[in-house]
């Protein structure tokens, strides 16, 4: 119980400090940037529930993600649904698009599920951009029903550019750290949970956990449909703070960027993804001037930390504070 | 009835073209378990080498195709020295080579694009007119792709079959273990294995830029089918999944003609799931306990 | 003058775990030597870190006078040392003569394929009429002969045979026991895993009792023979 505490403490801590960050802080730049950080960290900190605690090797995180994103840009543009109402809309049908595909490929073997998800999301971005037959024809030309290429823009938002002026970013600011402090207070739960439990059981021992009764599929489905959720609402929230939804969101690049900082903060830990996030959005800005390079860059970055540091900064973090402990600590952890 | 004959024909084009991926990821993963998820820009090096030392360097077809082969070829090699050797017998090996050389194919790609731009480029290596066939038009381009793609699997299986080296590959591929007690150097298979496929990737992404163009995301899409068409086929199994990209490319071209061709990609994600739900190993693969 | 097989303090293990502690022991040339002792204590363990499967923590193995720990799997092959695990490890989709062929893949043993390959034929006929099969369908005993014959193939100075017996119908024991008292007979050095104890008594030139990764008792055949206490400690029998 002591290791949840000190999760749940931490998280206290990062929502008090973030909470105070925009007054500190007066540029706006760097609090609209915080903002994509809160978006990033909760898909990440969901996508680490489903592949590092779970063990589900899917890279559906970033369709599930856009699925949001469409969902609740296509309410507002069509029918001028409340952004309140759109974004659990998009959350709850991300819930049902993860639910059919975890039915339709959680049962196979890893590198399948991995295939299989991706191509999931490069259909959807196939048809998306393929899509040239117009199903309104606002002021501006034509409109396909997914938005085509261009995509989705002015379908609404929180209400706060009526309520706080210019300083409307801000209020975003705070909608995002809400949802990112809900998001790891899940995955804390989650993970402390006898459900994650289960997972460290079947991790561990298969054999074993299956023969007391654990059912991997059902927990796998499980998580998988609740993690959507989130990642549901993180997609809905970035069209909102946007304000611009397009097929870029289920593009490969966006999915490398995701992708790295899971790698790159280690999975399987509360706090990894976190790091991860941080680390890379900061080696995204540093990195802006480079231009063309900034690809070759987040690539590298990649592919180094996935070949020389296997279970990430956390892991890392994890080994030092082990050898600074003492031999006794090290000893223990290698009993374990 | 001519409708009948242009899916054979383009379908049996495009089978052909994705064969000769297919068998290279396909022979990867079945020697040493890894997803190469580089192929695809390895595809694209291949295609605009080709470009490169026709147009630029003026260099005679034949050889143009052979440093196109050789320097993808040599990639294969580099990825396995660097990326794959590292991690090799680790825990989670299959999952972290995916995440790797997904970064790989990245860094390559954004290469690519820095050294020869964004805007599409023909690719030299592409035969005009065609042949009437009552009343079917064959371009001649398509029936060299054909054929080349079925020669290549022709000499690819005898090297598998009859060869010393192939014999080490095949036992490799069956039984790591057993293999090295054999004295076969599997280092060296993997190398060469990833090598081998490197090169296929050069072919194939000319094959697939000379029906298209020259892009540096253009193997991605390419990729992603021939990874279908291994699960279809059972990953792993390489004369399978031969057979497999023809079926596919045949049910590629039907859709395409009949419903349109925004609409194969998502048709044959479909087919796939149905396949794995109907046999979670593929058509022609066996259920294989731990492979260490 | 054939060359003694040399183990000298060798740790192994696999990762964290050591199984092999501190072992020293010998296998003369020209002999047969069996490896007895409860299962999980370390005789397939001492057979995979002389072929170089597992690397060993400290500790040497020597061929003579060269050293073959740290050598790698590939090359201690080529030094002529030749394991036929446990277990068999067909090439399950190969035939038979491809899986033979392949125990005659070095070099050195594919120039002499077509004698090793009669030798074996006429050493377990069974095999000559089994040649196009393809080894996943082959039972038990067949596969077992295989396995065997293939590590023949190598024309290799030392074979390490880990439980031959293992699985195998009363019937098909004989068979191999008779191959393999045949192969004592021609002067090959052989190490043999053995789990019933009797037996390898009864046909070993020399036997050693591992025990917790370590050597409990080393002594001749006939000697074990007469210490029936001994089993009884270490194998309960």
């Amino acid at each position: 119980m002591t290791a949840m505490r000190r999760d749940l403490l931490l998280c206290g801590l990062f929502a008090a400090a973030a909470l105070a960050w925009p007054m500190v802080s007066g540029l706006r730049y760097s609090v609209t940037q915080t903002t994509f950080f809160f978006i990033w960290a909760t898909v990440v900190v969901q996508w680490n529930l489903v592949f590092g605690i779970s063990g589900i090797f899917s890279l559906a995180q970033v369709a599930l993600f856009a699925i949001g994103a469409y969902v609740t840009a296509m309410l507002g543009y069509y029918l001028g649904t409340s952004m309140l109402l759109a974004m659990p809309a998009g959350a709850v049908v991300a819930v049902i698009a993860s639910i059919a595909l975890g039915l339709a490929c959680l049962r196979l073997y890893g590198p399948y599920v991995a295939l299989l998800t991706l191509c999931v999301s490069q259909v959807l971005y196939v048809l998306i951009v393929n899509d040239t037959d117009c199903f309104t024809h606002p002021p501006a030309g034509c409109m396909p029903l997914m938005g085509g290429v261009r995509g989705f823009s002015r379908f609404g938002d929180l209400g706060f550019r009526d309520w706080l002026g210019s300083g409307f970013y801000i209020g975003n600011y705070y909608v995002g750290l809400a949802l990112l402090t809900a998001a790891i207070l899940f995955s804390i739960l989650i993970i402390h949970s006898p459900m994650g439990l289960a997972f460290r059981a079947l991790r561990d021992n298969p054999v074993y956990a299956a023969a007391r009764g654990v059912d991997r599929f059902r927990y796998q489905l499980w998580i998988f449909g609740l993690s959507a959720f989130f990642t549901g609402l993180a997609g809905a929230f970035y069209a909102v703070n946007t304000g611009v939804v397009g097929p870029v969101v289920f593009s490969f690049p966006h999915l490398l960027f995701l992708l790295s900082m899971i790698v790159v903060g280690g999975v399987g830990t509360v706090w990894g993804p976190v790091i991860g996030a941080v680390v890379l959005m900061v080696a995204d800005e540093l990195m802006r001037e480079l231009g063309d390079f900034r690809d070759i860059g987040m690539g590298l970055i990649l592919v180094g930390c996935v070949v020389l540091m296997p279970k990430g900064l956390s892991g890392l973090f994890q080994s030092l504070s082990a050898r600074l402990a003492g031999p006794a600590a090290s000893a223990a952890e290698k009993a374990k | 009835m001519d409708v009948l004959f242009q899916i054979i024909a383009s379908g049996l084009t495009l089978g052909a073209v994705y064969a000769i991926s297919t068998v290279g990821l396909a022979l990867v993963f079945g020697a040493m378990s890894m997803l190469n998820m580089s192929h695809g820009a390895l595809m694209a090096l291949g295609g605009y080498m080709a470009w490169f030392t026709l147009t630029g360097l003026g260099l005679p077809p034949a050889l143009g195709v052979l440093v196109a082969v050789g320097v993808c070829a040599a990639v294969g090699a580099l990825i396995y020295l660097l990326i794959a050797r590292p991690m090799l017998g680790a825990e989670g090996f299959e999952t972290r080579i995916f995440i790797a050389t997904i970064g790989f194919g990245a860094v390559m790609e954004s290469a690519i694009l820095m050294a020869f731009g964004p805007q599409p480029k023909p690719q030299p290596l592409a035969v005009q007119g065609g042949i009437g066939l009552g009343g079917v038009h064959l371009p001649v381009q398509n029936l060299l792709i054909l054929g080349l793609s079925m020669a290549l699997m022709l000499a690819l299986g005898l090297f598998l079959q009859k060869s010393r080296i192939g014999m080490a590959i095949r036992a490799t591929a069956q039984n790591r273990d057993a293999a090295r007690l054999m004295g076969v150097r599997i280092g060296g298979v993997y190398a060469l294995v990833l090598a081998i496929s490197g090169g296929l990737a050069a072919i194939s992404g000319i094959t697939v830029s000379s029906l298209s163009s020259l892009l540096p995301n253009m193997g991605g899409d390419p990729m992603l089918k021939a990874f279908i068409i291994c699960v279809v086929a059972g990953l792993g199994r390489v004369p399978g999944s031969v057979v497999a990209a023809l079926f596919i490319g045949l049910f590629e071209a039907a859709v395409q003609y009949t419903i349109g061709v925004r609409f194969s990609f998502a048709l044959l994600l479909l087919l796939v799931i149905v396949v794995l739900i109907w046999k979670p190993q593929g058509v022609f693969g066996r259920h294989q306990g731990v492979r260490l | 003058m054939p060359d003694d097989l040399v183990v000298s303090h060798l740790t192994a293990g696999y990762g964290h775990q050591t199984v092999l502690h501190d072992l020293s022991l010998r296998v003369e040339a020209g002999q047969l030597t069996a490896l007895i002792g409860p299962n999980g204590h370390g005789k397939t363990t001492l057979l995979r870190a002389i072929s170089g499967l597992i690397p060993a923590k400290s500790g040497e193995i020597r061929l003579g006078e060269t050293r073959i720990s740290g050598l790698g799997a590939a090359a201690v092959v080529a030094r002529g040392i030749v394991h036929v695990p446990q277990g068999d490890l067909l090439f399950p989709d190969m035939t038979v003569l491809e899986n033979l062929r392949m125990g005659a893949f070095l070099p050195a043993a594919g120039r002499r394929e077509k004698a090793a390959l009669d030798e074996v034929f006429s050493l377990l006929p069974k095999l000559r009429d089994r040649q196009t099969q393809i080894a996943r369908t082959l039972s038990g005993g067949e596969r077992r002969m295989v396995g065997i014959g293939r590590g023949l193939m190598a024309s290799g100075r030392v074979l390490m045979l880990d439980e031959p017996s293992l699985g195998l119908a009363p019937i098909v024991i004989e068979q191999i026991y008779e191959v393999i008292s045949g192969l004592r007979q021609a002067g090959r050095s052989l190490l043999l895993v053995e789990e019933n104890a009797m037996r390898a008594a009864g046909i070993a030139d020399r036997v050693h009792l591992l025990d917790h990764g370590t050597l409990a008792w080393s002594g001749t055949g006939t000697q074990l023979s007469g210490r029936p206490e001994l089993l009884e400690t270490y194998l309960g029998v």
